[in-house]
């Protein structure tokens, strides 16, 4: 029994925690209950170190679990974009919702539970469980910004967790149809069985359905018109976790089903996935363009990321597997430094618009350079860590041969910086306007969350060989 | 020391960048300092490397290897040949130059030199990087600060919305420092993933193993790989460059730049663009180079007529200095296309004299624009009579650009020219020698209006010659030129070595392949 459990060490403690901080939200009065936003950030810490200690290989549940260095990998970035949330959310949940507060770490930790269970899974049912035990919490936060005073600020917050929870279920549902395809066609739930399985017309249309609802999930196009909308409306903080920890959720159940399961029928499937990448890369980087709110602009940049990343799905073999989940982790600490900083600066209004953001440099120097960094991390500027991630993506589409997507990619990218740019101009070259000239005010803790995402960024940047040689051991672990 | 002074060379810019960082933005000396010491020590470090360098033994030397990212084969390589050698010794004057030019800045100071700093080290690392990978990294360095150096402490020139599209013009704000400086970014970044196309295809062609440049230029590609990737890094680096008609960034980009950034991209970042398809595109690729050769010479040449004739044309100053460096620029290149000893001898000198020669330019109208409050060449006039010293320096300056003997300027065209009649393309010896002429015309022709004649007249009330700090940057620039036109041979003989040492492969690969026209009917 306790060998059985081993590699569910990791994801054991973290629900013994959530029950624990169940408990104590009963306990703790309402004016105390900030703290649980501490706890929940300690529980994270908690794990994300222990995931250093503990020995969580081997499987589970008579093989459908699988411990090692693949959801290893994973439950470190889950735990740290979780640690991050829970930090930088601290005071925009009291102020906000302040008699909501207990409930918002708990969906955390349940949307991160479930992500932490899904890379290690071995078959299509837990996968599945899985992936709505992340996506369901994932819904109910987007809307925590449902209206919450009597001026009907906020409103659209239902908007944008409606948006998200509908077309969440639609796409579980065509995944479900499409796996149950699968299942007809090869008669086994499990990705060794899926692969050993002839092909026949019905497992084809199983598998594009599957490709289409899980699309949906990640945000690729055409399948991303949820993303700005749902961005745009919730809470900022919780923006900065949806759009990244979840995204690489997101590819781990893509590389489960496809690399491991299809990997043998690549040729059907991936003419599908570069035609959805190419569309994913030009509509996220044009669309990008002309967005004057802030958080649908990062929105649309993602869109654009997530394009990046396909390129390294499709190519599918270990080594460009190792460069999805460098990319990953690099956009994770990015995306959500960025996010954090547009909620510093974005403060109790609810549309986040660019001028904003004039004269940043001058108001708070600091927080303006950090910005910088992050922008030209996902601009893909050498020595932050977006440059290495988009480098080796272009690398790996050059040696499978993809060369037109390298270019393509790179031109882009420079499209990219256009709109990146944008938001430094503002911040660096134009004044700021005569009511906003005091520097921002910061919490400690997002401060810290803030600092993180910055060493992470130029950390990574600055040194990326260790982090690239353990993306690539776990990828070669997984397409073992 | 000797085997660190490389690193040391493109540390120390990079040290007193972080060094300022640490520094409370309004103690505007001690950053000043700061930034100075930073830079001449990179300088002293460049003269250390030219007093050892070994010319009897030649080849690569100071080398040092840094792994950095070994699963792709990709190392800190820095080592110096002789053009290295010459370029470091540029990018130290120019920069110490630069920052004894911008003493006077008082607009967030700390934020400029960090960037100013910044670029420099990427300048540096460009010239002594024996990596590809890495090479391309500093360059990157080097030429993405220029966004915020112009957005931010630009200036707008004087620029008459004209043409059919004279509407998109006032909506663009053609002239500002925001177009400028965005239009710069985008078109040099277009460039960029132009080489990192081909570098990738470089890399993947060699075997997918390491980046050493060294090794690569070993390693012979296959002839049709050559003919398509030596394009892409000639118009990739050629747009830094300057090379026509993918120019149009640099007279906005350096009409709008603060005096010390114009200094810097012309006397030095643009050399990278014209280092980078010698070092890269013509040394590695040497069949591409060879099959390529009459189209980049014929468009070189085009490049110096059409840069002499534009700046003729112009009556803003600072467009007058940049459209002058487009053509210059085009010297720079039509010797690197001759393929001839004397051409690329002339080609890397006229980097290095074109490169003081602008840096004084630039100087010099950045002191007039900050006593003048304008740069409108026919409102001037007369200005001699206040400020002589900035009168001799400027007249000295605009000797060098018409390649008058006696200047540096005139060693490196003189090579030039003696190289393309030699290499047997006199098609291009003469146009350029036409745009030597066209200069001497719109020079002289800016010098009179600004410093002779009657005036100065009353609008410009506050004018004074240069003063203290002032001085040394122009004392240094234009000693230099003097200097190294008449002992052109204290740099001429570390360029020799190193062409000396790469121009054989290149004439071999010469001989063996036709204009790539042919190449591509065959």
């Amino acid at each position: 029994m306790s060998a059985d459990l081993q590699p569910l060490m990791l994801d054991a403690l973290l629900t013994g925690g959530l029950l624990l901080l169940l408990i104590a939200d009963l306990f703790i009065k309402d004016e105390g209950k900030a703290v649980l936003a501490d706890l929940t950030a300690l529980l994270f810490g908690g794990l994300f170190a222990a995931s250093f200690f503990l020995d969580t290989s081997g499987t589970a549940f008579s093989g459908a679990y699988v411990g090692g260095a693949w959801p290893l990998f994973f439950k470190r970035l889950f735990f740290g974009a979780g640690l991050l949330t829970a930090l930088a959310s601290r005071g925009f949940v009291a102020e906000r919702f302040p008699r909501r507060q207990g409930e918002f770490y708990l969906l955390l930790g349940a949307c991160v539970l479930g992500m932490s269970l899904l890379p290690g899974a071995q078959n299509l049912i837990l996968l599945l469980v899985a992936f709505e035990l992340m996506g369901l919490p994932l819904s109910l936060m987007a809307a925590y910004a449902k209206t919450e005073d009597a001026k009907g600020q906020d409103r659209d917050g239902a908007e944008g967790g409606l948006k998200l929870y509908v077309v969440g279920a639609a796409s579980t549902g065509i995944t479900v149809f499409g796996l149950s395809l699968v299942f007809g066609m090869t008669g086994s739930l499990e990705f060794t069985g899926l692969a050993a399985a002839p092909s026949s017309p019905l497992l084809t249309l199983g598998m594009f359905l599957t490709l289409a609802g899980m699309s949906f999930k990640i945000g690729a196009v055409p399948f991303h018109m949820w993303v700005p909308d749902t961005y745009q409306a919730a809470p900022t903080p919780f923006v900065a976790f949806l759009s990244s920890a979840p995204k690489a959720a997101g590819f781990a159940a893509l590389a489960a089903v496809f690399l491991r399961g299809f990997g043998g029928a690549a040729e059907a499937w991936v003419p599908a996935v570069l035609t959805v990448t190419t569309l994913t890369l030009v509509v996220g980087n044009l669309m990008a363009i002309p967005q004057s709110n802030v958080k649908r602009l990062l929105a649309f940049s993602g869109v654009a990321h997530i394009g990046y990343m396909l390129i390294a799905l499709a190519i599918g073999d270990a080594e460009a597997t190792g460069v999805l989940l460098f990319y990953l982790a690099g956009y994770t600490v990015t995306n959500i430094g960025a996010f954090l900083v547009v909620n510093a600066v974005g403060g109790r209004d609810a549309d986040v618009e660019i001028p904003l953001f004039n004269g940043l440099s001058r108001r708070s120097p600091g927080l303006a350079a950090c910005l910088l960094i992050f922008l030209l991390s996902l601009a893909g500027i050498p020595f932050v860590v977006g440059f290495w991630a988009k480098l080796y993506v272009f690398l790996e589409a050059w040696r499978a041969g993809l060369w037109w997507l390298t270019l393509l990619g790179a031109l882009l990218a420079v499209v990219g910086l256009w709109y990146y740019l944008q938001i430094a101009y503002a911040a660096y070259i134009r004044a700021p306007a005569d009511d906003r000239t005091q520097p921002v005010r910061l919490d400690p803790r997002t401060r810290l969350a803030v600092a993180v995402c910055l060493i992470a960024v130029v950390g990574m940047g600055a040194w990326p060989a260790p982090f690239i040689t353990n993306a690539l051991d776990a990828a070669a672990v997984f397409l073992k | 020391m000797s085997e660190h002074i490389l690193s040391v060379i493109v540390a120390s810019p990079f040290l007193a960048a972080l060094l300022i960082m640490l520094v409370p933005g309004d103690r505007h000396g001690p950053i000043r300092v700061l930034g100075f010491v930073g830079s001449v020590i990179s300088l002293l470090g460049a003269i250390y490397v030219a007093l050892h360098y070994d010319q009897a033994r030649g080849g690569m030397q100071f080398g040092v290897v840094y792994p950095f990212i070994p699963r792709f084969g990709i190392d800190i390589r820095l080592a110096a040949d002789g053009w290295s050698v010459a370029l470091l010794l540029l990018t130290g004057i120019i920069m110490t130059a630069g920052s004894l030019a911008s003493a006077t800045l008082t607009n967030r100071p700390k934020e400029f030199y960090i960037l100013l700093l910044v670029l420099v080290a990427g300048v540096f690392g460009v010239f002594v990087c024996q990596d590809l990978f890495i090479f391309f990294l500093f360059y990157e360095i080097a030429v993405l600060p220029m966004y915020l150096l112009i957005g931010i402490w630009g200036s707008k020139g004087k620029v008459a919305a004209a043409g059919p599209f004279k509407a998109v013009w006032r909506d663009l704000d053609v002239g500002g420092k925001e177009y400028a400086a965005m239009k710069l970014t985008l078109m040099l970044l277009v460039g960029s993933a132009a080489i990192l196309v081909g570098m990738f295809a470089i890399y993947f062609a060699a075997g997918g193993k390491s980046f050493d440049m060294i090794a690569l230029a070993k390693t012979h590609f296959p002839r049709d790989m050559q003919l398509w990737v030596f394009p892409m890094l000639w118009l990739g680096f050629g747009s830094l460059a300057g090379v026509f008609p993918f120019h149009t960034w640099s007279p906005d980009g350096h009409a709008a730049a603060p005096t010390a950034v114009s200094m810097l991209h012309a006397g030095v970042l643009m050399k990278l663009g014209a280092f980078g398809v010698m070092r890269v595109g013509m040394i590695i690729l040497p069949e591409g180079a060879a099959a390529w050769a009459p189209v980049v010479g014929a468009v070189a040449a085009l490049n110096v007529i059409y840069g002499a004739v534009s700046a003729m044309s112009q009556k803003d100053l600072k467009y007058v200095i940049a459209y002058s460096s487009v053509s210059h620029m085009g010297v720079v290149m039509l010797g690197a296309a001759t393929l001839d000893t004397d051409g690329w001898n002339g080609a890397v000198y006229q980097m290095f004299a074109h490169g003081i020669m602008t840096g004084l330019f630039f100087a010099l109208v950045g002191l007039i624009y900050e006593r003048a409050h304008s740069r409108w060449v026919p409102s001037m006039g007369g200005f001699a009579k206040v400020m002589p010293g900035v009168a001799a320096f400027f007249t000295l300056a605009g000797l060098s650009s018409l390649g008058m003997p006696g200047s540096a300027g005139f060693v490196a065209e003189f090579l030039v020219f003696a190289g393309a009649w030699k290499s047997g393309n006199i098609l291009w010896a003469i146009p350029a020698m036409i745009g030597a002429w066209v200069t001497a015309v719109y020079v002289l022709r800016a010098t009179k209006m600004i410093f002779w004649g009657d005036g100065p007249s009353h609008e410009f009330h506050d004018l004074h010659d240069a003063k203290r700090v002032e001085w040394g940057a122009l004392w240094i620039l234009g000693t230099c030129i003097v200097l190294f036109g008449c002992a052109p041979r204290l740099v001429l003989d570390f360029i020799g070595t190193a062409t000396g040492e790469y121009l054989p492969a290149i004439a071999k690969a010469a001989a063996s392949i036709a204009p790539v026209a042919l190449e591509i009917v065959k």
